[in-house]
């Protein structure tokens, strides 16, 4: 079957395949219905201080795994909700940040900057509308860019990389991301070999479970979402818990947004600049592993107020412009898409968020992000392509409700941020901890993910990012099997990862990008 | 003597511990070595991949040593003590609710295990142990605001009893804790 053979199905299986109900006749697919309650929960959760997308993520996996089960099937309803997720939390950031000068996500921080100085002066839904036209823009911007670069990527790395070659790959972009997260090299490092020694656990070839100092709790291995989970979530948990100790109740300012009505398009020519420039900074740093939204929208506001001071126009940026809410929402919303491109064409995470899509693909199985994906088969169907072109479909469909009810729910959900987050935080906890015992059916697994939920809080207070960690403990299995591979297909060559020019570019890149990233950083 | 810098005590304690790993751990606890011999064939051994975690651990602990931030975050006494009340708050309340259930199982004629999945004893050990953490959670994130014990307890409870709804209606196979043990 062709690519268009292989488009088609991926539509289908997102517009026709299992409906939910009828609706004037027509039948409601299943994988419509979850894009649709994913993309509300993440506006809910991203316009809650103290929640993220990834915290969604991570308690909604086993409650989906447990609904949909481990087929095939399953497959497009769960990643469908995790993607409306994925997107609706990003829009829903903004709410607060905006109406009450409290950020929902880290992104946000700069959408205050511009966005709450709007709000005190009465615009609070001009601002929102701005936020919402701006994000939904750099969604659907990166969201093109994505459709049309991981294929192309993939059919380039399966063209032209043989086993030593995706070994060093891999090494490359683990050192990638251990070099440019967080504001150490030496921590990141730190933060990699952890996640790899922990990957390391009871999963040799050997009959004898290696590192496991014999304990039979160990010999199963570590459990992929314990650590994850661990690391990611009962960290931070724990340390909002700490920091709420010190500062104290919760102030949230009054809701200021007026009622009158602004039409937002005689503003357009004003912002589409910014809008177009902060979707391509963001586009660009997504499709980099490692390289988070945070610092899309810090690029994407900074490049836009020098921009702006240029301009002379007032007000300036910080005082309330609109440009500032459109750079960076803009910036900001456009990682979520590029981050799939390195997941889908090469199977490596490159931010928290994508991270829990890998794990739902690796709990539910029968698609393993790389460049496999995309491979073309000369006779009969691939169904892996024909998921991920029911995932991009998915994510259009996001993108589409976005644009027609994202604006409408963002206004309507400003209460969450009066949610306690002295409540909220611990219900959270036993949420994530109840999850992972529903899914690994053991309360070994729930002290396990307590461990590595302390030795995520741990690195959060000694400086150290748990993402590398996180990344590293994902891709050890791979990049472990594809060395060992590489080894016995090159007769045991010692200096596989120097065998070819592109093994060759790429493990001395992987050397070179830790060095340079040594300069001028601690 | 000069004090150490917060980083420089990390470089130096996984330093510490990446020696440990590589000379002691990884040479006791796997069966093959870096490279093993298989019908006259060299692979790579169960010890290599480990070895390349604890080299990447030495690596970061040289350059942390190196290249202290003198504006690292400080690992503090006040921490230490937020873990140990975190320690405590598990201990219990996640004995509770792996215990308590049997427990009050064992005083009938059947015991626990026959009644795990029916009510209202497949709720006794999580809704309890559940109501005990998110209470002392919640109570320990803001004590200045001295919450009543009575209304942490009672969000404690409906959370937990929530929780457990919501796994446990609509779905008859997922087993709640502790009852996937027992």
């Amino acid at each position: 079957m062709d690519i268009w053979g292989h488009i088609q199905l991926g539509v289908q299986a997102v517009f026709f395949a299992n409906p939910a109900f009828e609706l004037f006749g027509l039948g409601v697919s299943i994988v419509l219905v979850m894009v649709a309650a994913g993309f509300v929960l993440g506006i809910v959760v991203g316009a809650t201080p103290g929640l993220a997308g990834p915290i969604a993520m991570a308690i909604s996996l086993p409650i989906l795994i447990s609904v949909f089960g481990y087929s095939v099937d399953a497959l497009l309803p769960v990643l469908g909700f995790l993607i409306g997720i994925m997107k609706g939390a990003t829009v829903g950031g903004a709410v607060p940040a905006i109406l009450f000068n409290t950020p929902g996500t880290p992104d946000a921080y700069m959408t205050a900057l511009d966005g709450f100085p709007m709000s005190r002066r009465g615009e609070a839904k001009r601002a929102l509308k701005i936020a919402h036209l701006s994000s939904a823009s750099g969604d659907t911007f990166s969201d093109v860019v994505l459709v049309l670069c991981a294929p192309f990527l993939a059919i380039l790395v399966e063209r032209y990389l043989d086993l030593p070659e995706k070994a060093a790959l891999l090494l490359l972009s683990l050192a990638f991301i251990a070099s440019v997260i967080g504001g150490s090299v030496g921590k990141g490092l730190i933060s990699m070999g952890l996640g790899l020694l922990a990957a390391m656990i009871a999963t040799g070839e050997d009959f004898y479970p290696r590192l496991t100092m014999g304990a039979p709790g160990l010999s199963g291995g570590i459990p992929l979402a314990a650590a994850i989970l661990g690391v990611l979530i009962i960290g931070e948990v724990f340390k909002s818990l700490e920091e709420l100790r010190s500062e104290g109740p919760q102030k949230v300012a009054r809701d200021t947004q007026s009622r009158q009505k602004h039409r937002l398009w005689p503003e357009l020519p004003r912002l589409w600049p910014h809008i177009l420039r902060s979707s391509i900074v963001g586009t660009a740093i997504g499709a980099l592993p490692g390289v988070g939204s945070t610092l899309a929208a810090t690029l994407g506001y900074t490049m836009a107020s020098r921009s702006h001071a240029k301009t002379g126009r007032t007000p300036a940026f910080g005082q309330g412009a609109p440009e500032g809410i459109a750079a960076t929402e803009a910036a900001n919303s456009s990682v979520s898409g590029a981050n799939l491109i390195p997941v889908l064409s090469l199977g490596i995470p490159g931010n928290a968020a994508a991270v829990f899509l890998i794990l739902a693909m690796e709990s539910i199985g029968g698609f393993t992000p790389g460049p496999s994906v995309f491979a073309l088969p000369a006779s009969g169907t691939n169904p892996e392509l024909v998921i991920a072109f029911g995932l991009f479909t998915a994510m259009f469909c996001a993108n589409a409700l976005n644009w027609t009810l994202g604006g409408l729910f963002m206004r309507q959900v400003g209460i969450m941020s009066r949610v306690p987050k002295a409540i909220l935080l611990p219900v959270v906890l036993l949420l994530t901890l109840t999850a992972i015992y529903v899914q690994e059916g053991k309360m070994l697994a729930v002290w396990i993910t307590l461990a590595f939920g302390l030795l995520g809080y741990l690195m959060r207070r000694t400086g150290i990012s748990p993402l590398p960690f996180v990344i590293a403990f994902i891709l050890a299995g791979k990049l472990e099997a594809t060395a060992r591979q590489a080894f016995a297909a090159t007769g045991s060559d010692p200096w596989l990862l120097f065998s070819s020019p592109i093994a060759f570019t790429f493990t001395s890149l992987a050397i070179f990008v830790v060095f340079w990233n040594l300069r001028g950083r601690k | 003597m000069q004090k150490l810098s917060s980083d420089r005590w990390l470089g130096l304690l996984v330093f510490a511990f990446a020696l440990v790993l590589l000379f002691v751990w990884i040479p006791l606890d796997t069966e093959t070595g870096l490279l093993e011999k298989l019908r006259r064939r060299v692979l790579i051994g169960d010890a290599l991949g480990p070895t390349v975690a604890g080299c990447v651990l030495l690596l970061g602990a040289v350059l942390t040593w190196l290249r202290p931030d003198p504006c690292a975050p400080r690992l503090r006494p006040e921490n230490l003590r937020w873990i140990a009340a975190l320690t405590l708050v598990f201990a219990l309340s996640l004995a509770l609710m792996r215990h308590l259930g049997p427990l009050v199982g064992s005083l009938t004629d059947t015991g626990y295990r026959p009644l795990r999945n029916t009510l209202p004893w497949k709720y006794i050990g999580y809704i309890t142990g559940g109501t005990l953490m998110v209470a002392a959670l919640s109570g320990m994130a803001q004590p200045a605001q001295k919450r009543r014990l009575w209304a942490l307890l009672l969000t404690g409870f409906c959370a937990a009893t929530l929780i457990a709804l919501a796994y446990d209606l609509p779905f008859e196979d997922l087993l709640l804790p502790p009852n996937g043990d027992l």
